[in-house]
């Protein structure tokens, strides 16, 4: 089996622009989560948002903006950083060893949306001619593909929260197995609509914003946690065989050793500690690495009261008494709640962790949740860390579970 | 075709192409090739569309062959002589 290393990294989040500026963001603890500015803010209870407000970098021309949803527009920012930092320009040559796989819960939203208020606001008698095309879910996938000229396999994932990182696994695997030299995988969301927004806000399980200051809304693994932040952005992940990344003399930056996956089959929204434990276990099974080899997980951590005490639960069942010697973060306490680009961000910053021996606290763990009795890094970052192994958790409405391990790259 | 003396739309076309394709629209002609301006079969989908609204014309369930600029601007001028002997 091939050895799965990364060769680049991007990141597009409310906590900036570029894989390097949203790790230094986090781990210094700068929250990107404040009140949502939005035309129909006014109309919504919920008042925060990880929302990305500066001005995004001009990547795509005038005309063919129509075809490119945000989630898209993400995505193409984020996997072009990627692509640049692996060397990798139009790889017209090796096009059928290069596939793109890519994870978004509901795609182009936002082009759905305006079709609707186009119709049912407006009063026009028709959508947009390239609507289709803007908001189908592979949209964003395929115009990654087209633009670097990769002709393999492009898959696109949806599911829910866990879509991105499931979307890495299968990528690795797919490499692993010999059939694709490389993959730009990763995923993106955009979903800071009025009705994707409305739709969270009656399932009554967004955070309250916190009156002194709305950055520190999300509070995970916190007793007064109130619930998830939504965010928007993409990350991007250049996954190669190792042969092929040192044939082209590619930068390695870390090594992709384990992926599990699971579902819980026991209810929609409730987590279950059991089904996220199998996932766990699975990836370690998959590298090849015992529980106490992990020093870092970068934790789901949506900071939703049931989820993050399931999640404090499989840990402990999966690693026993080291539990107590892991380092645990959830980032989303600063980067919000991205969904369908969750688990591709939060891989990016867990490898970014893994490089610079550091890892990203956990915000706004003032009052731990005595339930939640870990090691959850709580405020503050640490540098200076030794860091062989690192776990990124994803869950997902569904019963969803991806658990995936990277270690720094060690010639063998 | 009286439509290169009466070229009610083209100077409409010529300016949303150019507008969209980030053009000077003194290089765009009546018979400039709506491909060589990289103009593909979307763009002209959105630019019909931009301009049925603009001069509250329906091309409907029409497909015609539209190669060089003037052909859209002779589509949309037909339909605007009927909307208006209509």
């Amino acid at each position: 089996m091939e050895r799965v290393v990364i060769t680049g990294v991007g990141a597009v989040s409310a906590l900036g622009l570029g894989a390097d500026t949203n790790f230094s963001q986090a781990l210094s603890g700068q929250s990107g989560i404040d009140l949502v500015q939005l035309p129909f803010s006014d109309d919504l209870a919920c008042g925060v948002a990880a929302q990305i407000k500066y001005v995004l970098p001009d990547l795509i021309k005038k005309s063919e903006g129509a075809l490119f949803d945000h989630f898209a527009l993400f995505a193409w920012i984020a996997a072009n950083e990627a692509l640049q930092q692996s060397g990798i320009t139009h790889d017209i040559d090796n096009e059928v060893n290069s596939g793109v796989f890519w994870g978004t819960g509901m795609g182009g939203a936002q082009t759905i949306e305006a079709g609707y208020v186009d119709l049912f606001i407006e009063n026009k008698k028709r959508v947009r001619p390239l609507s289709v095309v803007a908001s189908m879910n592979n949209a964003a996938a395929a115009q990654i593909a087209l633009r670097v000229g990769f002709g393999g396999a492009v898959n696109t994932y949806s599911s829910a929260c866990i879509s991105s990182a499931l979307a890495i696994g299968e990528a690795f695997r797919h490499i692993r197995h010999g059939y694709a030299d490389r993959v730009l995988t990763g995923g993106s969301e955009a979903l800071l609509t009025q009705g994707v927004m409305s739709a969270w806000e009656a399932l009554r399980v967004l955070a309250i914003t916190d009156p002194e200051d709305p950055a520190r809304s999300c509070k995970p693994f916190s007793r007064n946690r109130t619930g998830l932040v939504l965010g928007e952005g993409a990350a991007a992940i250049v996954l190669e065989s190792l042969s092929s990344a040192q044939a082209r003399g590619a930068p390695i930056l870390a090594e992709l050793v384990g992926y599990g996956a699971s579902n819980d089959a026991t209810h929609i929204t409730k987590p279950d500690s059991a089904g996220q434990a199998r996932a766990m276990r699975k990836a370690l099974a998959d590298a090849g690495l015992a529980a106490s080899d992990i020093d870092y997980i970068n934790a789901h951590g949506a900071a939703t009261l049931a989820g993050d005490q399931a999640e404090a639960d499989s840990i402990k069942e999966v690693f026993g008494a080291y539990a107590k010697s892991l380092m645990i973060s959830s980032t989303k306490a600063l980067h919000g709640h991205t969904l369908g680009a969750a688990g591709a961000l939060e891989f990016v910053l867990t490898i970014q962790a893994l490089r610079s021996q550091a890892v990203p606290p956990t915000a706004f763990l003032e009052e731990p949740d005595p339930e939640c009795n870990l090691d959850f890094i709580p405020l503050h970052g640490r540098t200076n860390q030794k860091i062989r192994a690192a776990m990124s958790n994803s869950f997902a409405f569904g019963g969803s579970n991806v658990a995936l391990i990277a270690k720094p790259f060690v010639y063998l | 075709m009286n439509s290169k003396m009466n070229m009610s739309s083209f100077p409409s076309v010529a300016k949303l192409l150019a507008d969209r394709l980030e053009l000077d629209v003194n290089t765009i002609h009546p018979d400039t090739n709506l491909e060589s301006l990289g103009a593909d079969s979307l763009t002209v989908v959105e630019l019909i569309f931009d301009l049925e609204d603009e001069f509250d014309v329906k091309l409907g369930d029409e497909r015609p062959a539209l190669v060089v600029v003037q052909d859209i601007a002779d589509n949309l001028d037909r339909l605007i002589k009927n909307k208006t002997a209509s």
